[in-house]
């Protein structure tokens, strides 16, 4: 396959902690796009950030007595879904790259318009 | 029922999205190229979701049944 034939999604995920059921589908969708030999990222921004926050993914539930986030989190980063962040979200959650889990990437807002322009798709929640 | 050879079969019965799509990208590479995957599944939504996965992947869903609540399908691994 050439580079030009991957076909890429770029997700946006704008809820964080403060509305867990608002926090699993991203996952559930990037997953599947990634099953499917889709490139795929989510950028994390607005209160996005503090589900990366280290710690959260494995005590966060999406419903009372239902799994953790981190379980739709780890299915999607297994296929290979990219997780991005940028500094100001990073602020205004009052977090560093240091209270994240492992392998998330800081992007800035060029990077983020130039991964939406290069896209194929860019869904937002 | 054909004389096709099935070279694994992958068991979602009883599993909800998005996991049996990600557990037949991931069986589907370990079977070899030209070679042919069962599938089973009760999810309702697996077969809309195995006619976008071919269509986005190029393997090929060459036979598709169901019985009792159960769908088969037939994947061919393409490359």
């Amino acid at each position: 396959m050439t580079d030009d034939e991957v076909k890429r999604i770029l997700y946006v995920q704008t809820s964080g902690v403060e509305s867990p059921g608002r926090s699993a589908t991203v996952f559930f969708l990037a997953a599947s796009a990634a099953a499917m030999d889709v490139e795929v990222g989510i950028y994390f921004t607005q209160t996005g950030p503090t589900l990366l926050q280290r710690g959260t993914p494995e005590t966060l539930r999406i419903k009372p007595g239902g799994a953790t986030l981190s379980h739709f989190m780890d299915q999607a980063r297994d296929l290979g879904v990219r997780f991005y962040v940028c500094q100001p979200s990073l602020d205004l959650n009052d977090l560093k790259m240091e209270d994240l889990i492992d392998g998330v990437e800081m992007i800035g807002g060029a990077a983020f318009n130039d991964m939406a322009l290069e896209s194929d798709r860019v869904i937002c929640f | 029922m054909t004389d096709i050879e099935i070279a694994a079969t992958l068991d979602c019965r009883g599993l909800t999205c998005p996991l049996p799509v990600i557990k037949l990208s991931r069986a589907i590479r370990t079977i070899e190229t030209g070679a042919v995957l069962e599938m089973l599944a009760t999810d309702p939504g697996s077969v809309p979701d195995l006619e976008a996965f071919q269509k986005q992947t190029g393997h090929t869903v060459i036979e598709q049944s169901q019985a009792e609540g159960v769908f088969r399908f037939l994947v061919k691994r393409m490359k």
